[in-house]
């Protein structure tokens, strides 16, 4: 049952009721109730690694505010974390560790063919499993309590809103909120469903009518032109924009509806001018996720490299990354990439910050134009390796983009078509928050009148041009 | 070593890491604040400091570092003790 999904549609709004009406000491059972049987709806047994993850951080957080012996509370610390870590390695590189096993022993003819088991990896693992390391490490630096009600810690690994994608929530910002279970005001219930709404636009409506064209020429890219392959290229990065970011703003209304708030997840990424900032604006919850407990205690450790030191923790969190997308040569690819821009960032940026301030470049529009599309190519051309498919698939693109051209592929002109009305309101819509916060508002317009007008035609838009055969989200395979 | 001196030193510091002198130093003052401090610049910052006042923090400390003013007395306590 995901979202996008009709039964969705009466199941959450069957959650929010029973939720508002049950006594407030027992609201937080409720939820966890709701989420557990949304979970055992995917998959029952799945279920099962959510409770065997929460027992094991209520146990070992308990265990570590209840002693004073610091290399004690270190060893906890670590015991859990390899603990819950333990699933997510053995089913996220079982069929990888697999695979390279048969073709070791396929290239010595010592393979002998049995029937193979694969092994489905648990819809949402990444994202609980990382959840519960952030909060066994807040506990450890005395950042938060360990809470003392084991079912507030398995609602916080199972909340249903966020266990398939994120954004990956903090135990310091919800267990307080999953406690008091105060109930929503009629604002946060209206902004939950607008937040919802331009979700479900930007998944079905954007998303899907881009994945459509996207998969049309990168299934078939020995067939396509390099012109064809760049607008793909480019273009992918603005489905997996609408495709995550879409599922966050669902989750976050949802969970606002529900009268919990929980931190955002993109903050219009594509007018972000240096990959620094872009990494500010892309993917946040999982971003200060990897700098909080990856990158600065790396840092720390380093720090006697001074700006070298920097560099080394850029690219292990960067690596670490990629190979948290997929064990594969690509994704590492990838995760070398973001650490090689960003650590070029980071070696010019005195440089570059007196140079903007010499010619006063920052406030010049041309130049603040040029980093933004600058911004997105290098990030685009990253995506390329961070698709998930096999390296030299990419490469073959890579190389295809500047050695041939071509007209553009259209296919279906009404997708095209479609695509674009898709796009361009989405432009629109980043284009006057980023610059024009207060002007050209729609679903928060003061006059009552346009503000349905807006969201009937949103509403109108998903209908028609909206892809509702109950596609999959992308980052539900990490 | 008294406030005065060690908020000299981190001027200092400031200036070597951040190559510019466009901020003032007083207790309020977090990253947030200061053109160029940021999550690269803030454990250079750091290791600075421990060269110059010849201390080391302990990682825990530093999480708890909110502003200026914390790091200004976390340094106190660490030459005077």
């Amino acid at each position: 049952m995901v979202f996008t999904s009709f039964n969705f549609l009466i199941f959450f709004p069957l959650v929010a009721i029973v939720y508002y009406l049950t006594p407030k000491k027992y609201r937080w059972l409720s939820l966890l109730i709701a989420s557990y049987f949304f979970y055992i709806n995917i998959k029952p047994v799945f279920a099962l690694l959510t409770t065997g993850i929460s027992l094991s951080t209520y146990i070992f957080t308990r265990l570590i505010d209840n002693t004073e012996n610091e290399t004690k509370k270190r060893n906890y610390m670590v015991v859990n974390i390899i603990l819950i870590l333990l699933p997510l390695f053995f089913f996220k590189y079982f069929n990888g560790i697999n695979s390279g096993i048969f073709t070791l022993l396929e290239s010595f003819n010592l393979r002998w063919p049995l029937p193979e088991i694969k092994l489905i990896l648990p819809i949402g693992i990444s994202y609980y499993t990382f959840m519960a390391i952030g909060y066994t490490i807040d506990v450890y630096n005395e950042e938060i309590e360990a809470e003392k009600n084991f079912g507030i810690v398995a609602l916080f690994i199972s909340f249903f809103p966020l266990i398939l994608s994120g954004p990956i929530e903090r135990a310091n910002n919800m267990l307080a909120q999953f406690r008091e279970s105060k109930l929503p005001n009629y604002k946060m219930v209206s902004s939950g469903l607008k937040l919802m709404l331009w979700g479900y636009f930007m998944k079905l409506v954007v998303a899907d009518r881009v994945g459509i064209y996207v998969d049309a020429i990168f299934e078939n890219y020995e067939f396509h032109n390099g012109t064809s392959l760049m607008i793909a290229t480019l273009l992918y990065t603005f489905q997996v924009y609408a495709d995550l970011g879409g599922y966050s703003l669902i989750a976050i209304g949802v969970s606002k509806i529900l009268g919990l708030n929980v931190r955002e997840n993109f903050r219009r990424p594509f007018f972000a001018t240096s990959m620094s900032e872009f990494w500010r604006r892309w993917h946040m919850s999982l971003i200060t996720w990897l700098t909080d407990y990856l990158y600065t205690p790396i840092t720390f450790a380093v720090r006697k490299y001074k700006i070298w030191g920097i560099v080394i923790a850029l690219m292990i969190t960067f690596i670490i990354s990629g190979i948290w997308h997929g064990a594969t040569l690509s994704f590492v690819f990838w995760g070398v990439l973001q650490g090689v821009y960003l650590s070029v960032e980071a070696l010019t940026k005195n440089n570059k910050l007196a140079f903007e301030k010499k010619y006063n470049l920052s406030r010049k529009y041309w130049y603040v134009f040029i980093n933004i599309i600058l911004t997105f190519i290098l990030f685009s051309a990253s995506e390329l390796f961070g698709r998930g498919t096999d390296m030299s698939v990419a490469l073959t693109i890579f190389y295809k983009i500047f050695t041939t051209s071509g007209d553009i592929f259209i296919g279906t002109s009404s997708t095209v078509i479609y695509m674009f009305v898709g796009l361009l309101l989405l432009f629109l819509k980043d284009f006057t928050d980023e610059y024009y916060p207060d002007k050209f508002l729609l679903f928060e317009n003061k006059y009552k009148f346009i503000r349905i007008l807006s969201y009937s035609t949103i509403i109108v838009i998903i209908f028609l041009i909206g892809v509702l055969d109950g596609g999959q989200f992308i980052y539900f395979q990490f | 070593m008294e406030k005065e001196k060690i908020i000299e030193n981190l001027k200092t510091i400031f200036v070597k890491v951040l190559e510019h002198e466009e901020f003032e130093l007083n207790d309020d003052l977090s990253a947030g604040d200061v053109s160029g401090w940021d999550s690269l610049s803030h454990m250079l910052i750091i290791g600075e400091v421990e060269d110059v006042f010849s201390i080391k923090f302990k990682f825990r400390e530093l999480n708890k570092m909110k502003n200026l003013g914390d790091m200004i007395t976390l340094i106190g306590k660490k030459i005077n003790s």
